[in-house]
């Protein structure tokens, strides 16, 4: 019998829970409404749940949970999906469809600064008026 | 620069700032009756879908290419408000003009800014703009009608339809003058949260333009930082292509949205209106050039026809008042 192995290496979101619970914790500080139950319910885990993912003893949930943790912590997904050690399904299909392209390009902007990289997103094109 | 991101225009200067961002949309709503009594804003019933112009350049008029820019689908008669987002503190003065006329001043597009008539709005005090500025406080509407047919503001004005659909030019405030106003803020604990009401030689025939409709109360703001504060060598700018429903599912293959609610379902649905009250901002003149322009219905009734408005009762009661300090109010209409 063999073992399922874990998906992502635990040093690859070892930063995840604490994290978040940090942002929970000083939204928590200011509004009731982000106590750890609560946060619980509306993403609908257990409390006990997300308390093991804050303390990072348990893998953090699925891409969706995040997602859903992201709305309701007003966080960017994909930063959160980063920090979990998971690119999002979206990016994954996105590079599926051209993995040469995109490998080639993430590779050439691995060390660009971010006002490089943000204009190098598609603009919308100006033209004659 | 500009990039379309969830139906929307996002506005950036990364070089200048992180925080010079802001969002354009396009809101579909409800026709108010243009019967010239004036009528409090309309709900948002969600954003018109945007494209890039360059996707279809195969289905597109080539003065589309030239323009560049977007394009979205509006049916003939529907009516649009524009809503101006702000994820920063960052303020922008923003242009808009319809057929490059100015929706403020009234006057042809000219690519810079105007400080007497003020032909700009500047965000976050101004969030949003639902027509063209005829008279202190009052807008008639944005409505959609065919180029060629003589109603919207550019051929009443310029007797031709050269250019039709929307114009938008950003600018963002100078650095220098961005870090005085945090400087400001921090120490006046000033804050801009605001209320949210939740969005040619002829060209082609597919082509729309924007007509003024009915009346409603809205006020257009006085620049509150003076002209001088804006950062004119970096404008961005788009052009917004309006086209009618049965091209855009031509150039595009999409499916247009649904038909424009009726004032029966604003109605029945129990959707709300809305009032703004910019707290201290001083509202601006409106345009004599655009309020001496034929409403929609006047210009049907010239023109020979007969002008069917529906009967939209408001309960005064009942309207929603915004503020610039009312957080977490939304100019959203209900599912529909």
């Amino acid at each position: 019998m063999t073992r399922k192995p874990r998906k992502g290496s635990p040093t690859s979101w070892t930063g995840f829970g604490p994290y978040l619970r940090g942002v929970r914790e000083d939204k928590a500080a200011h509004d009731r409404a982000f106590s750890l139950r609560q946060v619980a319910g509306r993403i609908e885990v257990e409390p006990a749940y997300l308390s093991k993912v804050e303390r990072g003893e348990v893998a953090p949930p699925s891409e969706a949970k995040i997602r859903a943790l992201a709305k309701d912590l007003q966080q960017d997904p994909d930063v959160l999906l980063a920090m979990a050690g998971k690119v999002s399904a979206e990016l994954r299909e996105i590079i599926r469809k051209r993995p040469k392209e995109f490998g080639e390009l993430i590779r050439q902007l691995r060390d660009a600064p971010d006002h490089a990289i943000l204009r190098i997103a598609r603009q919308v094109r100006d033209g004659e008026w | 620069m500009i990039e379309l991101q969830d139906d929307r225009l996002l506005v950036s200067f990364p070089e200048l700032h992180r925080d010079a961002q802001c969002r354009v949309s396009f809101v579909r709503t409800l026709r108010i009756p243009d019967d010239n009594r004036t009528y409090p804003l309309p709900a948002a019933l969600g954003r018109f879908p945007l494209h890039h112009v360059d996707d279809f350049a195969n289905n597109v008029p080539r003065e589309w290419l030239e323009h560049g820019g977007v394009l979205f689908p509006m049916y003939q008669s529907e009516a649009m408000w524009i809503h101006f987002g702000r994820p920063s503190g960052c303020p922008f003065a923003i242009k808009v003009a319809a057929g490059k006329i100015n929706a403020v001043s009234g006057r042809d597009w000219s690519p810079g800014l105007e400080g007497s008539p003020q032909n700009y709005m500047v965000i976050p005090a101004q969030p949003w703009l639902d027509g063209f500025s005829v008279h202190k406080g009052l807008i008639r509407q944005f409505v959609a009608m065919p180029l060629g047919e003589g109603f919207t503001a550019e051929e009443q004005l310029t007797g031709k339809a050269s250019h039709g659909g929307l114009q938008i030019q950003v600018f963002p405030m100078r650095s220098e003058c961005y870090q005085e106003l945090l400087k400001r803020r921090a120490t006046t604990r000033e804050t801009f949260s605001f209320g949210l009401r939740s969005a040619r030689s002829t060209v082609g025939s597919e082509s729309m333009g924007l007509a003024p409709g009915g009346l409603m109360r809205q006020e257009i703001y006085e620049d509150p930082h003076g002209l001088d504060v804006w950062d004119t060598t970096r404008a961005a700018r788009c052009f917004v292509h309006l086209v009618n429903s049965v091209a855009y599912r031509e150039i595009t293959g999409c499916a247009p949205p649904t038909e424009p609610v009726t004032a029966d379902h604003y109605r029945e649905a129990f959707i709300p209106w809305f009032e703004y009250y910019g707290g201290d901002a001083k509202a601006l003149e409106g345009a004599p050039r655009l309020a001496e322009l034929d409403s929609v219905a006047a210009k049907t009734i010239k023109k020979g026809g007969k002008s069917a408005e529906p009967v939209v009762l408001v309960d005064e009661a009942k309207i929603v008042k915004l503020r610039p300090r009312s957080t977490g109010a939304v100019r959203e209409g209900s599912a529909w």
